[in-house]
């Protein structure tokens, strides 16, 4: 019996101990859609630095941003919405200066090619996968573009409420709905559905990734440098390659 | 009631053999546990189906391997009275007692309810729930259920054994009355050898999956009294008391006995080991035992290491055990006479 | 504390519609499946008894995905439903079904637990005295796996209710369609404006889950003391 309770104690002192946060670590906090482009260019700075560790953090950009007030180690802070961005502000959790545009992400419906070409094409199909518009930011925006284009009263019947983009994207390339609003960086990975036309930028706002160093990361020195390099110019190519625009 | 059974079963070590014919309406199956009596009742109700073999009951095949006949428990129409009551929790004693009547096809039904339920003497209980009744007052609507499935067989699988001393011996004469009166024959399963004789004339004796002998349950407990640690249990109807001098007379057919303990009864039946009778060769002057009977010696029989004594006394059988040396020493041999000496204290009354 | 907005009435309402049809459907299948594995010996019982607990160890997004294969348009299940013009996935129906799987093997583990102390010398009693096998599945075994449906139909009402993993892949998050209580918490708990509306929702959800297993308690207690 005493050796169990030894060998339980030591186990769950490995538990809480197993991931220690050191001096030369990165903790990034960045949305989800951003994680081929993230894993990229710390990799290269990684080997340009050694001695610095990342220690990164994907996810929806509401749960990060709760994550961050809740008191987890993070240094750099990349929310796919200014929403989350203002939210972490308004807590003087964000550094205020750090605060600026990381890139730009673009909505697009994508689909089994021929089902449609424009919004207007919309009314037509059967099923339309969105994000959930109260908590995915690319459904909010597609809700906010049918309106604009005054579809929404067609298409409400239409619509198959996913839990992210990514869901929405599956539900597409299994056939089981027509097509789907998501990011066009999102819509590049896809195997089978296609881009079938871009959303035009007037019936919805622009979608924004602002990025910011955090309270406790503004003190960290390896944290800012790569804050700064991913404001430079091998950050915007690696972007590029992925489909976001910087500008 | 004729039965023939030849089958084998076996599972992990154990195995049971059966080759036996056997007929009459008041049968026993004699063993200790661990002697494939519960397999072979399983086998004959259906419940477990035997490697190889086959089952007959009157005529009708009930399970044969080489026919390839197996018939189900519920077209077999043998009831089963169990150890343990098992009757119905979830049903009053009324639809405990009809659930096997209500599945007899009516041209089958012979058994009158009220009857039933009168000889049992269940007309109180109907309407009780079945948790709620002691423990005889189960078994009794056990044995009602069974016997209103109008079986022609009736399989009692050590139906006493869960019972106390006192319940069984109560329950005994209604297991006894209710097969004569409705006529069903049964097949009476136990460890005891005092139930065995109280209720079965036939029996098959079997130890370790094996039969050993198919005989009179009388004839059993004689071979088994030089094995026996209380030896032959005589078993001795008494008729009514009468006290005196602080102990009991009982009449035993001509004679008279004294016994210590009893109670002014009608009738009732003692218990007597046959260790605790003493023969004398002649006529004692004085003893302390208080009762002595001349009797005249009518066989002899060897049972392990003892020799029985087979004595009539004034009509009445009793069976004294003695070693071989005090049968020469005394010069015992059938038609000699001989007496007796019983204690008042070595008799027990079996609970009425 | 916030009032609650007509699509969380409906949320509620459906997330009860689905766990009265979850447990409703599956309680006949429940009771075949745990008198099987119970009462009759078959090869292969093993088998049974590992699928049956899948849904179990499994998390209920793989269950999800599953079904999403087997009833979405290209399934092999969901093609024939579609020739006969049945269309499940985003629907109710397969918020029902996801549930009714995730919930099954509680069901029958309650059910089985149930069937398992039932003295089967009472099976053997009833087979002599002229009854069928399923005469006395019907007249012993059903009556006193009572406390063991209601138990386990309790406990699996209690987890439809909470059903989100499969639930959210099948049918989809359609607020007044297929949004349960779950999916609907899911989705003000991810928006920095509508915090107090969760909260709102998860207490009903936890007043909901209290009655239901204490429910659940007084069955099982029921049940110990039969036993």
């Amino acid at each position: 019996m005493k050796n169990v309770i030894k060998i339980t104690t030591t186990l769950v002192c490995l538990v809480l101990l197993a991931t220690p946060v050191f001096a030369g670590d990165i903790n990034l906090f960045v949305a989800a859609s951003l994680k081929e482009v993230i894993n990229e260019l710390s990799d290269s700075f990684a080997k340009k630095n050694p001695g610095v560790k990342f220690v990164k953090n994907y996810g929806a950009s509401g749960q990060l941003a709760k994550q961050i007030e809740n008191g987890a180690p993070s240094d750099i802070f990349i929310s796919a919405n200014l929403e989350w961005m203002d939210y972490l502000k308004n807590k003087k959790l964000a550094d205020v200066a750090s605060i600026g545009t990381f890139t730009y992400n673009s909505l697009v419906f994508a689909g089994t090619p021929g089902k449609a070409s424009s919004m207007q094409d919309l009314i037509k199909l059967e099923r339309i996968a969105i994000g959930s518009p109260k908590s995915v930011p690319a459904g909010e925006y597609a809700t906010e573009a049918f309106k604009k284009a005054s579809l929404d009263k067609q298409l409400e019947k239409k619509l198959v409420m996913a839990k992210d983009v990514r869901e929405c994207l599956m539900y597409v390339e299994r056939g089981e709905v027509d097509g789907a609003f998501v990011y066009r960086t999102d819509a590049l990975l896809a195997k089978q559905a296609k881009i079938l036309f871009t959303v035009p930028q007037e019936l919805y706002p622009r979608v924004t990734y602002p990025a910011a160093l955090t309270i406790a990361g503004r003190k960290n020195k390896d944290a800012a440098t790569f804050f700064t390099y991913l404001q430079g110019d091998e950050a915007k190519s690696v972007l590029a390659k992925y489909g976001f625009a910087t500008r | 009631m004729h039965l023939y059974m030849t089958s084998h079963k076996s599972f992990g070590s154990f195995s049971l053999s059966t080759d036996f014919t056997v007929s009459g309406d008041r049968i026993g199956i004699f063993g200790t546990s661990g002697s494939g009596k519960s397999t072979l009742v399983s086998m004959l109700a259906g419940l477990t189906d035997p490697d190889s073999g086959e089952i007959l009951l009157n005529g009708d095949c009930l399970f044969s391997s080489a026919k390839r006949v197996n018939l189900r428990p519920e077209q077999r129409r043998i009831a089963m009275v169990f150890q343990q009551h098992c009757l119905f929790p979830h049903l009053n004693v009324r639809n405990n007692l009809l659930y096997g009547f209500k599945r007899c096809p009516s041209e089958l039904r012979t058994i009158d309810i009220d009857t039933l339920v009168a000889v049992l003497k269940l007309d109180g209980l109907l309407d009780r729930g079945v948790t709620n009744l002691s423990g005889g007052e189960k078994q009794r609507v056990a044995l009602g259920r069974a016997i209103l499935a109008n079986p022609r067989l009736l399989l009692m699988d050590e139906p006493l054994s869960a019972l106390d001393d006192a319940l069984r011996f109560q329950i005994i004469p209604y297991l006894k009355s209710v097969s004569e009166k409705f006529d069903i024959p049964y097949l009476f399963i136990s460890h005891s050898l005092l139930e065995m004789r109280l209720m079965t004339d036939t029996v098959l004796a079997f130890e370790k999956g094996t039969m050993t002998g198919q005989t009179t349950s009388d004839q059993l407990a004689r071979n088994r009294m030089g094995l026996s640690s209380v030896g032959y249990i005589n078993l001795l109807e008494l008729g009514r008391s009468a006290p005196i001098s602080g102990l009991f007379a009982y009449p035993w057919g001509a004679s008279q006995l004294l016994l210590s303990s009893g109670s002014e009864q009608n009738e009732s039946m003692a218990e007597l080991s046959s260790k605790d009778i003493i023969l004398f060769k002649h006529h004692p002057e004085a003893i302390s035992a208080r009762n002595l009977l001349e009797c005249s010696v009518r066989s002899l029989f060897n049972s392990g290491r003892k020799v029985g004594v087979v004595m009539d006394c004034a009509g009445n059988t009793l069976i004294a055990e003695v070693v071989q040396d005090a049968v020469d020493e005394l010069g015992i041999t059938p038609g000699c006479t001989i007496y007796a000496a019983i204690k008042a204290s070595a008799f027990r009354m079996l609970p009425n | 504390m916030t009032p609650l907005s007509p699509t969380d009435y409906d949320a509620i309402r459906l997330s009860l519609q689905v766990a009265v049809a979850a447990t409703l459907l599956s309680l006949p299948f429940g009771f075949a499946v745990a008198y099987l594995v119970t009462f009759v010996k078959f090869r292969g019982k093993v088998l049974l008894e590992v699928f049956i607990n899948m849904p179990l160890t499994l998390p209920p997004v793989v269950v999800g995905y599953f079904l999403l294969l087997l009833l979405g348009k290209h399934g092999w299940l969901g093609n024939l439903l579609n020739e006969a013009g049945i269309r499940l996935i985003f629907t109710l129906k397969a918020a029902v079904i996801a549930s009714a799987i995730v919930g099954f093997p509680l069901l029958v583990r309650s059910l089985r637990i149930c069937m398992e102390g039932i003295d089967p010398q009472l099976i053997s009693a009833s087979r002599t005295l002229g009854a069928r096998w399923y005469d006395t599945l019907l007249s012993v075994i059903l009556p006193l796996s009572v406390p063991g449906l209601t138990a386990g139909s309790s406990l699996m009402f209690a987890r439809s209710l909470g059903e989100f993993g499969a639930t959210i892949i099948v049918a989809g998050n359609i607020p007044g369609v297929t949004q349960t209580i779950p999916l609907a918490i899911y989705e003000y708990a991810s928006s920095p404006t509508s915090e107090n509306m969760a909260l709102t929702l998860c207490l009903v959800s936890v007043a909901i889950s209290i009655v239901v297993l204490f429910l659940h308690e007084m069955m099982a207690k029921k049940m110990a003391q039969r036993s």
